[in-house]
């Protein structure tokens, strides 16, 4: 993997003499030089990123893929050479094919709500409604604080005792629907699938941005052909911003691998590992267990299956062009 | 603001019965989505009053104190808005002012890494940052912070610098002025709205990020905000008081993200829709 980007990088970054040095004209080899001078302007002004990628992409890719087929500890000493053990452990573990799923369910989860709720909000508050900013921020807010508060609040909320849910159903005449949310799977499920609809604030943001682009006067047209505004949400709103659902679905999508935060400070995988997604796994594995060949392999994966998406994204992009 | 006439959107309203069909799924949505805050808040003052907000921010939870946790986050997060826009401002710089072979190939190469999960490199960050002997430093978690931010700056700054005309550069080319020069006097001017986006995008990520603080900030005394809401957590015992403490410290832990993401609410915003669209 990391051999790709290492041959590219160098190509653009470290400037090489022209390969023909006879030179046939002067107009020729001052092309050459100005190409010449753009490769050495353009390898000083990326040094600084190529530093950090150097580092953090290509070093620590290089370094997980050699972790990978090793067994260590947080210490990386001890290390024993174990060859393609790990992989074969993670890709059978059905711990690890679980979180892969949950990632999908989770992800499919925050798209629909992106696609339903995060549209319809985005539209409403468009419309030029009274204290739009106040709404604005309400919905925004739960997506903009640390997800680790956000989340840990709202595990709180679900206590079977005396979390806030279960102490207002019962106050409302539910006692009936009252749960020991994170102790069972079907609640836990429940609960995440609310969680991540509560962080529906960046979809809403990307849809209020193209919203005030857009050109909504069709509106006024199909008003006096006598659409009903459920019609002209449904039929008019939602498909002219097909643009806009494609960026939110692959935000969505790759913003799924981060929602590492969501599950580890409410339900952290439990009850039984039943709500884990890859971003815990890998955390508890490396940071709970110390298994570091263990989660480099597993990482591996995540890695591979997260760049594929997003260089799928980048070809798309280019095609559309 | 925007009235019925120049906002064709208000024609969703225009119905009485869609108007309030509207308001009330906004008014029962916005109560909704304010319910964790405020059950926090009613929590915090259940037991031991306003008083508990006092006791949290004077005292020490397993010997961490949260204004000292308040001021670590902002330190890592203002290093980390620091390097995001430096470095994403050259690099976007070379990306679309200076013309040179491989450039689309090299972009879109940068742009493949915007994928990367932190937990995913959790295991090469956690030797490196020992390697360079920044454990418990805010570097350790500003650096790797910025490299994942990076890609997203590239992308931000050099969609914005696209619109910045050509014929300011070339103008000061034949001037004689080099790239450096342009760079400092024309490009970083030019492109001031997208790095303020940028920068309030960056504080607020780096308040957000938890995986890198806890793995590479060790010491009570260098815990950050977002690290807190899991350290303190075991200072609080069972008890009624002692739980509406943890929840006036959760409130709390929550101010200073409220306050500067109200304030760049409008960076925020802009930054991340800039971002998004691509061309």
């Amino acid at each position: 993997m990391s051999a790709y980007p290492t041959t590219a990088r160098r190509e653009a970054t470290a400037p090489r003499p022209a390969a023909h040095p006879e030179p046939s004209t002067a107009h020729q080899v001052g092309r050459r030089r100005r190409t010449r001078r753009a490769l050495l302007a353009a390898a000083v002004f990326l040094s600084p990123l190529a530093v950090f990628y150097g580092i953090y992409y290509l070093y620590a890719f290089g370094f997980l893929a050699d972790m990978s087929t090793k067994q260590t500890s947080l210490s990386f000493t001890d290390v024993t050479d174990v060859g393609l053990e790990n992989f074969r452990l993670v890709l059978t573990d059905p711990a690890f094919h679980t979180a892969l799923l949950n990632n999908l369910i989770f992800a499919a989860v925050s798209i629909v709500a992106a696609l339903t709720i995060g549209f319809f909000l985005a539209v409403s508050l468009a419309s030029g409604v009274r204290f739009r900013r106040l709404f604005y921020a309400v919905f925004l807010l739960p997506s903009l604080i640390p997800l680790s508060l956000f989340a840990t609040v709202f595990g709180r909320m679900l206590e079977t005792d005396d979390g806030a849910v279960n102490t207002a159903l019962r106050s409302m005449g539910l006692g009936s629907l009252t749960q020991d949310w994170l102790g069972s799977t079907g609640p836990a499920y429940t609960a995440l699938f609310v969680l991540l609809v509560y962080l529906v604030g960046l979809p809403v943001m990307y849809y209020t941005s193209d919203l005030s682009t857009l050109n909504t006067s069709v509106l006024e047209a199909a008003m006096i052909d006598g659409a009903k505004a459920g019609q002209m949400y449904r039929l008019i709103l939602f498909p002219m911003l097909r643009g806009t659902h494609r960026t939110v679905i692959l935000s969505v999508l790759l913003g799924s691998f981060r929602a590492f935060d969501v599950v580890y400070f409410s339900s952290n995988g439990q009850p039984g590992g039943r709500t884990q997604i890859t971003g815990t796994y890998l955390y508890n594995t490396m940071m709970g267990s110390g298994r570091v060949g263990y989660a480099s392999a597993a990482a591996v994966i995540v890695l591979v299956i997260a760049i594929a998406v997003s260089a799928v994204q980048i070809l798309l992009e280019r095609r559309s062009k | 603001m925007s009235t019925a006439i120049d906002n064709p959107l208000a024609r969703l309203r225009q119905r009485p019965r869609d108007n309030a069909a509207v308001y009330t799924v906004l008014v029962i949505g916005g109560l909704l989505w304010a319910f964790p805050l405020i059950s926090a808040v009613r929590q915090s003052v259940a037991h031991g009053g306003f008083g508990n907000y006092l006791t949290v921010l004077t005292g020490e939870f397993n010997q961490v104190s949260l204004i000292r946790a308040f001021g670590n986050s902002l330190v890592i997060a203002a290093l980390h808005a620091l390097f995001v826009c430096a470095v994403g401002a050259m690099a976007a710089y070379a990306f679309a002012k200076i013309s040179f072979p491989g450039r689309e190939a090299l972009y879109h190469l940068v742009l493949i890494f915007l994928a990367v999960p932190a937990v995913a490199v959790i295991v090469p960050v956690y030797y490196i940052t020992g390697q360079l002997g920044l454990f418990n430093s805010p570097l350790g978690v500003a650096l790797p912070e910025a490299a994942l931010t990076l890609p997203f700056a590239v992308l931000l700054l050099r969609n914005y610098a696209n619109g910045i005309p050509d014929t300011i550069i070339e103008a000061a080319r034949i001037d004689r002025a080099g790239h450096a020069r342009i760079f400092w006097h024309i490009f970083l001017p030019a492109a001031r709205p997208a790095l303020v986006n940028l920068a309030a995008l960056s504080v607020m990520w780096s308040l957000q990020d938890f995986v890198f603080p806890s793995m590479v900030l060790k010491n009570a005394d260098t815990t950050t905000a977002a690290q807190a809401v899991q350290t303190i957590q075991s200072a609080f015992g069972p008890t009624p008081e002692q739980t509406s403490q943890y929840f006036a410290a959760l409130v709390l832990l929550a101010v200073p993200a409220v306050v500067l993401v109200v304030a760049g609410l409008k960076f925020i915003t802009q930054g991340i829709t800039a971002g998004g669209s691509k061309e």
